[in-house]
């Protein structure tokens, strides 16, 4: 055994107390920082109670909630195969369509979350959903999307307000994300994509994958009473 | 048990300290960095009311760098193993259970977690790691005076 001298004894209560110290700052920080913000600025098309998700087409029934990353792979897939008859659905108004931009993926994902809300503003989120998946990085948090990188797909879509540009600039909505963030946790999505038809989450199984299949997708919509 | 592993366990005891700790550590660190997927992982498990999963995802990796930053430096280690030893068996019944129901789920031990493809998943690997390091838990518990320890 090492030499025992009384420092030691000293040495091993400091060692508890500041690991303990470590353990509950942490602990406290990390469920502050969880919660959702009552101060965070919200776009005009979000609403609380839907999770704060980016509504479109607010008074028709039925509802579709899309749960996406901008940087998951499997939703850019999912909007290439079924964002076409999803996009049919928003503009002939048939279903009560809400967004939730999930950011567990990192940074970049709340950066482009951040901008699809500033598009939203602009009544353009559908055209910058689409763009932020069609300039999706092979990465995750590659870098891509720092810097003008994001205000620059906005101006291919066609945004080109000084509205915007402050938007994306200041990251306006980045304590947004973190409110939607929290309202996916408590509706318990624990991948992405994930769709609900009137509460009821899309079939992901391998034998009857409604999220893959174009058919199957449009007939899961329909079960739910998109006509 | 002779006179051979009256010498050999304080060493056995640093060497279970410094690998069940480190593990611990760098679980909990990984993690810390992204408590939105921490969460997640805990919820994909479909174990535990989503109010107390999203609870443990934000709280379980700081619990996990002081469990593994007292082992490493040998303070409270009869406790420290004791509780490492309860995580890892909640841990493989948590996994153990998921591959019962065929849930395809990534374990989320060391950050990641969440859903997956069925044919990614690696429950056998994760339960084999994890009652590997159960053992040291329950080693620590039973013989928690070793080498280069701040115990006395």
């Amino acid at each position: 055994m090492a030499a025992n001298n009384g420092g030691d004894k000293g040495t091993r209560n400091l060692v508890i107390v500041m690991v303990s110290f470590i353990v509950v700052v942490g602990v406290v920080f990390s469920l502050i920082s969880n919660r959702s913000s009552t101060t965070a600025a919200i776009p005009a098309s979000v609403s609380a109670d839907d999770g704060y998700g980016i509504v479109l087409n607010p008074d028709t029934k039925p509802t579709i909630d899309v749960y996406v990353d901008y940087q998951c792979p499997a939703c850019r897939a999912f909007e290439i195969i079924n964002g076409g008859y999803l996009n049919e659905v928003i503009a002939q108004n048939k279903a009560k369509v809400v967004f939730h931009p999930m950011t567990f993926i990192g940074p970049e994902s709340i950066l482009a979350a951040n901008a699809a809300a500033c598009a939203a503003d602009e009544n353009e989120f559908m055209a910058m959903n689409l763009a932020l998946f069609q300039d999706q990085s092979a990465e995750e948090n590659s870098g891509k999307w720092q810097g003008d990188a994001l205000l620059n797909i906005g101006k291919s879509i066609g945004i080109n307000s000084a509205k915007f540009e402050t938007c994306i600039k200041d990251g306006s909505y980045v304590n947004w994300t973190g409110n939607v963030a929290t309202a996916t946790a408590k509706a318990d999505v624990n991948g992405t994509p994930t769709i609900f038809v009137n509460g009821k989450e899309l079939d992901r199984s391998k034998e009857n994958n409604e999220y893959g299949d174009p058919v199957k997708f449009r007939a899961a919509l329909a079960a739910g009473g998109v006509k | 048990m002779g006179d051979k592993f009256k010498v050999a366990q304080p060493w056995l005891t640093l060497f279970a300290r410094l690998i069940l700790g480190g593990v611990l550590l760098a679980a909990g660190a990984l993690k810390i960095g992204n408590l939105q997927k921490s969460a997640m992982a805990v919820r994909a498990y479909e174990l535990l009311p989503v109010s107390l999963a999203n609870f443990l995802g934000y709280t379980l990796p700081w619990v996990e760098i002081g469990v593994g930053l007292l082992l490493i430096t040998g303070a409270l280690v009869r406790i420290s193993g004791l509780i490492g030893a309860v995580t890892m068996l909640a841990f493989i019944i948590a996994i153990g259970q998921a591959w019962a129901r065929g849930l395809s789920i990534d374990c989320g031990c060391f950050g990641g977690g969440g859903a997956i493809d069925p044919e990614d998943t690696k429950y056998l690997s994760e339960i084999i790691r994890d009652i590997g390091l159960l053992i040291l838990g329950i080693y620590l518990y039973l013989y928690p005076k070793g080498r280069f320890s701040l115990d006395k």
